[in-house]
């Protein structure tokens, strides 16, 4: 397992620091988390999971705690379904509904691993697992930039809507890389952006986490 | 570009959407053309299929 230490470096982004980006991030999250009803300046729970396209049967046995507190972008399963005994990484897991809908489609000879580095969502998603009463899924706490995992554990890596969060995708998606097996599939869901995004907004934190 | 210096192969985007239209607060999104999207890739199965895909991301700058 990777041991690298996450330190609050400034990053190539001039006057960024990786440790309040953090913060911000998982303050918000923590909202998110703890109270889902808040209303955000993105879709949440169900309402997102209609919008991204997720099929009704994927949620069954899915507890609400994790449905409500869904955020994302986009929907890693669309990529291609999951097959039976595989082994999956979810960058991110928030809440953990994807890490759930995985585990119920990898079966019982599978086994998921979502990472998350927000306190208040791993609470929520370790509840959720228990509730669901699937053993073949867990919680770690980390970063995206250096995942718990063993290097070629994982038959896939999924993620959704997190990679965006991350200053150094580069660092990220090496990391998915190490994680992965040859021949490793990634299905992403992730945010595009098509307009030039000027210096100032780069540095400004509250675009980053809205 | 950054997803084949990572490792991977084969990457595609696959869906892009508005998602942040209609959100209980008002997004940037829209300011930024900020959409969802889904993209997969696959690790390399070895070097050589590594190499030859960062091969295909050069390009001849004209003279």
């Amino acid at each position: 397992m990777k041991s690298q230490t996450a330190t609050n470096k400034t990053l190539s982004i001039p006057d960024l620091d990786l440790g309040d980006l953090r913060q911000a991030i998982q303050e918000e999250y923590k909202v998110v988390a703890e109270n889902p009803d808040h209303g955000f300046h993105f879709h949440t729970g169900r309402t997102l999971a209609n919008i991204l396209g997720y099929d009704e049967s994927w949620l069954d046995g899915i507890p609400e705690r994790a449905v409500e507190s869904f955020a994302g972008t986009g929907n890693p399963f669309s990529l291609g379904e999951l097959r039976m005994a595989d082994r999956v990484v979810d960058v991110g897991s928030g809440a953990g509904i994807d890490s759930l809908i995985a585990a119920k489609m990898v079966g019982p000879d599978g086994h998921v691993v979502g990472v998350d580095m927000t306190p208040a969502m791993l609470v929520r998603a370790r509840q959720a697992g228990q509730e669901a009463g699937l053993d073949n899924v867990e919680f770690r706490e980390g970063f995206g930039e250096a995942l718990p995992v063993f290097d070629g554990w994982a038959d896939v890596v999924i993620s959704n809507g997190v990679l965006n969060l991350m200053p150094d995708k580069s660092v990220a998606l090496e990391e998915m890389a190490r994680v992965l097996k040859p021949d490793g599939r990634l299905q992403i869901a992730d945010i595009l952006v098509e307009k030039p995004v000027p210096e100032g907004a780069k540095r400004n934190i509250d675009l980053w986490t809205g | 570009m950054a997803v084949v210096m990572a490792g991977f192969v084969d990457f595609e985007i696959t869906w892009r959407a508005d998602v942040f239209s209609g959100a209980p607060q008002e997004s940037s999104a829209a300011n930024f053309g900020t959409v969802g999207i889904n993209f997969r890739a696959r690790r390399a199965k070895n070097s050589e299929e590594w190499h030859a895909a960062l091969a295909s991301l050069s390009c001849e700058v004209p003279a």
